[in-house]
């Protein structure tokens, strides 16, 4: 089933100063099928963080669609975006965004108080996804209390927790150590087997190769795409390596 | 011509940083300027001779003199404080300009730059404010003493612009060096990587909280239940240091206490509305509870400081109108030159008071003589003593203020008959605390003699003038014997400072307007006449002995005192109100850039415009409210005792006061209300 359609994204950025026109995407076109583990991959200003922006609905395309499940993003009103984000979508950022003035349980919560949800339905939801998470036991400390591992897992949860139809992850692994990368690529892993569609922006191989399929992306449009199949994470890694050298040494499109 | 380049290099580059961060410049000009224009005008009526010498202007000098100071003061304190938060502030900005190669010396010029706009612009607005503001200043204390307007009031003189001038440009000199210190000290790594180190959530204190309890209790205790003025007014003070400690250590502790148990509430807790604004004021109250404490302090300072002040003023004429049912009480005589005292024959007084005001073509409608004796004691239960109280006593509400006068006196006052045996009183308990009860039971003791009360008063020919005491009583004797008796007990006890006989005339004119036009005059004739009199006696005369009670000498009095008290009360009201709110206005912007990284994080989360917007409301509306609320609270807890002591300044009317205060706080409220939704404006403008 597709999940999300994105078709011929464009996003056209206006210097400050008069008429010079950056054209930072210039016709992205993909599908995610539910169920998938996306990783794109891009160096910096590629337009991989702009086509993230406009797939969470922060930002808006100058042309194209960007459609989840049938409801295209660009039709939902202002008002009701918020709302539309926060049950659709769930984000993990490279800098965790935690608020340090909340205890990790109130971080995870704080999805569903916005939404409106009772005690009762909060403390349902928390328990399962803790437990998978393995973070129950720090739900009382506060952010600067626990190591950035455990920060990113707190992000995961928050994410999780309102069963979105989509994670959205901005270099999730950009600043943690390889340890706790490692750890936090296999849970990613694991939720996205229990069923969790997942779209990852990252430039690391790492990060990418745990994932299904990787998009590259370059001067704005999709330059290229590979699939894991039934290759191993250290076949993908070799995979996903040549690609990118092939892609920078000016290989031509496949 | 380098140096010419450079000068502007500093100039424009110092214009653009003011142009920057105009939501700290504006607001401090604009202090700037108010605070000089407010020092302008109250430096200005101290000094200007012209309202000195209206009626009831001596005491313009010295009271305005005194403002000066207290304006200074504010200055000082408001003018260091918007500085302290411009320069936390900016601290990340001049430690970029050090990184991208400017020495500590260059970033100094540049802020000296900028205080040198920004003082030039602040004093001369500041002046030209002071200028356009000192005449309605004038005019309205003019008003206020009941005085006529003189015309051209414009008083520009260089000795009052420029002394303000100097101590505002001394200030901002002060201000300059402290920054140029701060920036010395500035390591500008730290600054560029000041990365926000975890704050732990903070504790309730409950030592502090307890102490905070018991405090605030004792100090609204001792409001309450204070009885009498002269205990009000030295346990005003301790009952003012004992809510201060009370609100402070409540808003360390209490805030924290209340905001630990809203978040144990999790229906109340977890809810977008409550989340982030009692989080946020928990870390929040740790750093912010002094301060919020010191503003709720000085907001009920300006409530009660300018609803006393209106409430005198407004009760200024029912005061007079009580105390003085005649218009003029006199009384004269002299002391020879063995030390006796003789009284001027009061026949001859009022002889000399009816010319004296046919000479001014003034009515009188009656002239009565009144002779009386008045005295202190000590009441306790059914007895009066003369005991010299201690003045740090707790007894001292026990003084009672006992006017004595004849059976003959009385019937002759008053027309009425009354049957006194020997060694029976009649009482009257003008204004007490104790009620007549003690004294009902049918004997009262004076000085270790026990009459029988043969009945009370309702009221009693013989008022009192001027009373601070709250218990006054009226006794009537049988006899001049019973008098006299009375008389040489007191005078054993008191000894030099023992009460004597009062003869007065009490004189009640036609007009009272009339009266009051021509009362100075009227007092020079009457004296005249009188010195006159006894011109041939002048060998025997030691020294006089005179008594002049006037309305329009009271009148004067009144007006001159209240109306500047009330001038400087509202002024300084003002200056502290707006201090207040400015103060919460700098907290509120500089806690904006702080919370802007927290609201980032919740939109992207899945936060709305609106829910952002409700939940700022929210957290301003507390931060800004709790101060106000608490203010009023004090307010009105002090209420009890600022009436008692209103009654020393002769206010007696409560409802007056009553009035006066809710309206004073109506009016502080609106002006916070505006302010709130300004400072909330602005607050969301910089967390969006």
């Amino acid at each position: 089933m597709e999940l999300l359609k994105v078709i011929g994204i464009k996003k056209t950025y206006t210097t400050r100063f008069g008429g010079n026109q950056v054209q930072a995407l210039k016709g992205v076109t993909f599908t995610v099928e539910a169920g998938e583990f996306i990783a794109i991959m891009g160096e910096s200003g590629s337009g991989k963080t702009t086509l993230l922006n406009i797939l969470a609905a922060l930002d808006k395309p100058t042309a194209g669609q960007v459609i989840l499940e049938g409801r295209e993003l660009s039709g939902i009103k202002d008002k009701e975006l918020a709302a539309f984000r926060r049950n659709n979508l769930g984000f993990v950022f490279q800098e965790f965004n935690l608020l340090d003035t909340f205890s990790i349980r109130d971080n995870i919560l704080l999805p569903l108080v916005l939404g409106g949800k009772s005690v009762a339905e909060m403390k349902k939801r928390l328990i399962p996804v803790v437990q998978s998470l393995g973070i129950e036991g720090i739900l009382d400390k506060f952010p600067y209390e626990v190591s950035g591992g455990e920060k990113q897992r707190t992000a995961v949860a928050r994410a999780l927790i309102t069963n979105p139809k989509l994670i959205l992850a901005d270099e999730p692994t950009g600043a943690l150590d390889s340890h706790s990368s490692d750890e936090l690529l296999r849970t990613f892993a694991r939720i996205n087997e229990s069923g969790q569609t997942i779209l990852m922006v990252t430039h690391s191989v790492n990060a990418a190769s745990s994932a299904r399929r990787v998009l590259f992306i370059r001067d704005g449009v999709i330059f290229h795409q590979i699939y894991r199949g039934d290759a191993t994470r250290e076949q993908f890694y070799q995979k996903i390596s040549d690609t990118l050298t092939m892609l920078r040494t000016g290989g031509e499109r496949k | 011509m380098k140096t010419g380049f450079k000068t502007a290099f500093y100039f424009k580059l110092a214009l653009n940083n003011i142009r920057k961060n105009y939501r700290f410049f504006v607001p401090r000009i604009l202090t700037g300027a108010g605070l000089l224009g407010c020092f302008y005008i109250v430096f200005t009526l101290a000094m200007d001779e012209r309202l000195a010498q209206v009626r009831g202007g001596t005491y313009i000098p010295t009271i305005m003199g005194l403002g000066t100071y207290v304006m200074a003061l504010l200055s000082f304190i408001l003018m260091l404080y918007t500085n302290s938060f411009l320069m936390k502030q900016r601290k990340r900005e001049f430690g970029m300009y050090n990184v991208l190669g400017m020495e500590k010396r260059h970033v100094g010029r540049v802020i000296l730059h900028e205080m040198m706009i920004g003082g030039f612009i602040s004093v001369a607005l500041g002046l030209v404010f002071g200028i356009l503001f000192y005449k309605l200043s004038s005019l309205l204390i003019c008003r206020l003493l009941g005085v006529d307007v003189i015309l051209g009031f414009y008083f520009i003189r260089l000795k009052t612009l420029i002394p303000p001038a100097i101590f505002f440009i001394l200030l901002d000199t002060l201000t300059y060096l402290f920054n140029r210190i701060s920036i010395a000290r500035l390591k500008p790594v730290e600054l560029i990587n000041s990365s926000h180190t975890g704050e732990r959530e903070p504790k309730v204190k409950w030592l502090i909280l307890v102490v905070g309890i018991i405090t605030l209790s004792a100090g609204y205790y001792i409001a309450l239940t204070t009885k009498s003025p002269l205990e009000a007014l030295y346990l005003f003070f301790f009952a003012v240091i004992l809510v201060i400690a009370g609100t402070y250590c409540l808003f360390v502790s209490g805030s924290i206490f209340i905001l630990k148990l809203l978040k144990k509430n999790e229906r109340f807790y977890y809810n977008k509305n409550h989340m982030t604004a009692v989080s946020g004021l928990l870390y929040r109250m740790k750093q912010n509870a002094v301060g919020l404490a010191s503003i709720a302090i000085l907001a009920t300072g300006v409530l009660v400081m300018i609803s006393t002040t209106v409430s005198l003023y407004s009760g200024m004429q029912q005061t007079l109108d009580q105390n003085y049912p005649y218009h003029l009480y006199i009384s004269a005589g002299y002391e020879d030159k063995e030390g006796n005292v003789v009284q001027i024959p009061r026949e001859l007084l009022a002889q000399i008071v009816e010319e004296a005001a046919r000479e001014y073509g003034v009515g009188i409608r009656s002239v009565e003589m009144q002779r009386y004796l008045q005295v202190a004691y000590m009441y306790e239960k059914g007895a009066f003593t003369s005991t010299v109280p201690r003045v740090f006593d707790l007894n001292f509400g026990n003084v009672a203020n006992v006017t004595f006068i004849t059976r003959d006196e009385y019937e002759n006052l008053t027309g009425a008959k009354l049957e006194l045996d020997k060694g029976e009183i009649a009482v009257c308990a003008i204004s007490t605390k104790f009620g007549d009860r003690g004294i009902t039971n049918g004997f009262l003791t004076i000085d270790g003699k026990t009459y029988r009360v043969a009945m009370t008063l309702k009221s009693f020919p013989v008022q009192d003038r001027m009373s601070t005491t709250v218990n006054c009583y009226g006794i009537i004797v049988s006899d001049n014997e019973t008098l006299d008796e009375i008389y040489e007990s007191q005078k054993e006890a008191y000894d030099v400072r023992a009460s004597e006989y009062i003869n007065q005339l009490a004189v009640l004119y036609a007009d009272t307007q009339k009266a009051c036009d021509a009362g100075q005059a009227m007092h020079d004739t009457i004296w005249r006449k009188l010195f006159a009199a006894y011109r041939d006696q002048e060998e025997n005369i030691g020294s006089w002995r005179i008594d002049f009670d006037s309305l329009w000498d009271a009148r004067e009095y009144i007006y001159g005192m209240y109306g500047t008290l009330l001038f400087l009360g509202i002024l300084l009201g003002f200056v502290c109100m707006f201090a207040t709110v400015l103060i919460i206005y700098y907290k509120q912007i500089s806690e904006g850039y702080e919370d802007r990284n927290r609201y980032q994080i919740m939109q992207k989360i899945g936060m709305g415009p609106d829910e952002v917007r409700k939940s700022i409301q929210r957290q301003i509306l507390m931060v800004f409210f709790l101060p106000l609320v608490v203010a009023g609270v004090h307010t009105a807890f002090a209420f009890p005792i600022l009436e008692k002591l209103l009654h020393i300044l002769l206010l007696s009317s409560t409802w007056l006061f009553v009035g006066c205060s809710i309206i004073v706080y109506v009016v502080f409220a609106v002006v916070y209300v505006l302010i709130y939704a300004g400072t909330a404006k602005v607050y969301y403008q910089i967390v969006r």
